[in-house]
């Protein structure tokens, strides 16, 4: 078992976003560089290292969905704009959600959005852990454009997992674009399901957006539960 | 050996609740027993009864001299645990209990007792609460509707009457079963157990699940894994939306997982996942018969112009290709055949073909080689369809199958025939393409 889950487990929560990052590069997830500042100060220094623009999210067990709160702010091009960032952030979260702590802002840099893809797992009554993938967006929301595949999972299991969704074609690059990556794709499906295998005590992982690019891919938000 | 075998290939079986009355169900099952023809000794045992249907009775199993492999149970719930008792001591090595009553509706308690005792005495135990089983290579007809028809395809189904079904369309096309076992409530044989002794069974080439959940996930997936390497599998699962999931748990309390989830386990293992009894019964037939094309190019040749249009559409749709003729097979059907056949692909030989035209169309076809199955369709009433197809597999281990349609009752003797002859025929050229294109997918 992970160390963070072990630790989650113990005090009965389920993993901040910070630690669920750390889980993810323990399996080698493409996780981007972050850090977790817990004043104005430390973020800028941290947004200063990274170089602009990056991202601010609030980090707090009471919130499960950042975005609907004011938690997250994008493309914060100056010191100046992370400093009013870091308050509103804190002032919109704490005014929205009763009695939310706020373990601190997690800052990271701003990536390109690439395609944005959905790798999700969840527990099913009868046949265990399953591994989801899907685009985001209409795709998931509309479409239902979305596989599964039950563990274990082998690599014909993934390559099929993407393929057969209709997301796939914009994967080969449309009209004129440019392929993505898809090995790396792949390798992050393998990845989770190695790492849910590992660690029974995960009920439910959430990547969303997983962005893919021409090269590589990048997981720009993470949710674990236990 | 499968402990399953010796239920089977029982050599006697009782029938305890056995019934004078003809409406009652210890009475048909004691009935359809001796008239298909089982060649074991039958026990009825009933209490009150001296003689039924001409077989002795006895009013106990402990009254019986000789073995007994299998009992059928037929006696209401409360009485099952004494039988069960009974059975235990008289080292039968299955029992088969039709009578209802149990977890179905929330008396676990008995259902556990029952299991219990059974497991004391190394009894297995198929039902409660279903409709037997029907094991044609034994002709042990233990269950109804009676169905003789021995052939390839066995039938596992935790619903009755969609187990019968199959069995009699399989009859009625003389296709055959080689055995229907109706799951009940599990109490202890489930799904895996059958598909393993299924797997393993010389009578049969493919085996066809109804199942509205599974026992053990896990389980499942290993089991069919295994299977799968010596026989295909047909599924069919319902519960897809929200209020078909409702119905399952009301009916077998399965627990109904995502039914994307069970989607993905077929997938992974192999299973061909079909989505109506229809589509149950004419994959079951395609994978019974057949063995996987080389390739997915497909040859129509049609006496029906629509037909040949309809079944190419499926054909594209499912990933199939109408390949092409090449100019030098084009040259060589315009030489051999009549001036009014349309000659691409589908191949369209007309109305009023006799069946040598197609003989003739498939075996310059099989001479260029670049074909690696056929469709045949014959629209209207045409003889010796079965000849010819029967005079081709002899020149050729490609795929044939073919769809019969309008012929009346030419159709149906040259469908029956075809059929003895291990080629499956279908009712509309979209079915016999899905068929084709399951045969393609599998593994």
């Amino acid at each position: 078992m992970h160390e963070t889950i072990a630790l989650a487990k113990k005090a009965g929560k389920n993993l901040l976003e910070p630690e669920a990052l750390r889980l993810f590069s323990d399996y080698s997830l493409p996780v981007p560089p972050y850090e977790l500042a817990e004043t104005k100060k430390e973020a800028v220094e941290a947004a200063e290292r990274f170089g602009y623009p990056v991202v601010l999210k609030v980090v707090s067990e009471q919130v499960l969905h950042k975005s609907d709160i004011g938690g997250v702010k994008l493309a914060l091009g100056s010191k100046a704009e992370v400093e009013r960032a870091y308050d509103e952030i804190t002032e919109s979260v704490e005014k929205k959600v009763d009695g939310a702590v706020i373990s601190g802002l997690l800052v990271r840099p701003h990536l390109k959005k690439g395609i944005e893809c959905i790798i999700g797992m969840t527990l099913d009554p009868q046949f265990g852990p399953a591994v989801m993938f899907g685009l985001g967006g209409i795709f998931v929301e509309l479409l239902k454009d979305v596989s599964f595949r039950v563990l274990p999972m082998r690599r014909p299991d993934a390559e099929r997992m993407i393929s057969e969704t209709k997301g796939y074609e914009l994967l080969k690059g449309m009209r004129g674009e440019r392929p993505k990556d898809i090995p790396a794709l792949i390798d992050c499906l393998l990845r989770t399901a190695e790492m849910v295998e590992e660690n029974p005590d995960i009920r439910e992982i959430d990547i969303n957006p997983l962005a893919v690019y021409e090269k590589g891919a990048a997981v720009l938000d993470a949710r674990v539960m236990l | 050996m499968n402990p399953l075998d010796a239920v089977f290939n029982a050599k006697s079986v009782a029938v305890v609740g056995a019934s004078q009355n003809p409406e009652k169900t210890g009475h048909i099952i004691l009935r359809n027993i001796i008239d298909g023809g089982f060649g074991g000794e039958i026990y009825p045992i009933n209490p009150k009864g001296e003689e039924i249907l001409g077989a002795r009775c006895y009013s106990t199993l402990s009254e019986v001299d000789g073995e007994i492999d299998v009992v059928v149970i037929v006696v209401p719930a409360k009485f099952v645990p004494g039988v069960m008792e009974e059975a235990g001591k008289k080292r039968v090595k299955g029992a088969v209990v039709i009578s209802g009553g149990f977890s179905e509706i929330g008396n676990e308690e008995l259902q556990e007792e029952v299991v219990r005792i059974a497991a004391e005495h190394g009894v297995r135990v198929i039902g409660p609460n279903c409709q037997g089983f029907n094991y044609t290579p034994n002709h042990l007809c233990a269950s109804w509707p009676l169905v003789r028809k021995q052939g390839p395809i066995a039938v596992i189904s935790q619903s009755g009457t969609v187990g019968a079904t199959l069995e009699m369309w399989a009859e009625d096309d003389e296709i055959g079963i080689s055995s229907f076992v109706a799951l009940g409530n599990k109490c202890d044989v489930s799904e895996t157990d059958l598909i393993e002794f299924f797997a393993e069974d010389p009578n049969t080439k493919v085996i066809s699940l109804y199942i509205e959940g599974v026992k053990d996930g896990r389980v499942f997936m290993d089991t069919v894994t295994r299977a799968r390497r010596k026989k295909p599998i047909v599924v069919l699962k319902p519960g897809k939306t929200h209020k078909g999931m409702r119905a399952v748990q009301s009916h077998t309390h399965s627990i109904a997982g995502k039914d994307e989830i069970f989607d993905a386990v077929c997938k992974q293992t192999g299973i061909v996942r079909a989505n109506d009894i229809t589509e149950l019964y004419d994959y079951s037939k395609a994978l019974g018969f057949l063995k996987k094309p080389a390739g997915n190019r497909l040859l129509i040749v049609t006496s029906s112009g629509g037909c040949g249009i309809i079944a190419t559409d499926t054909a594209e749709e499912g990933g199939i290709d109408i390949v092409g003729l090449s100019d030098g097979l084009k040259k060589s059907l315009t030489e051999a055949l009549p001036s009014q056949c349309v000659v691409q692909n589908p191949l369209d030989l007309t109305g009023d073909t006799p069946a040598e035209r197609y003989k003739e169309s498939v075996e310059i076809a099989l001479a260029e080689g670049k074909i690696d199955a056929f469709l045949l369709i014959f629209g209207d009433p045409i003889p010796g369809a079965c000849e010819v197809v029967k005079d081709l597999k002899s020149r050729t281990k490609k795929p044939i199958v073919v769809s019969y349609l309008g012929g009346g009752e030419i159709e149906r003797e040259e469908g029956k025939r075809l059929h003895q002859n291990g080629t499956p025929v279908f009712q509309t050229p979209e079915r016999a393409v899905r068929a084709l294109c399951v045969l393609l997918s599998s593994l």
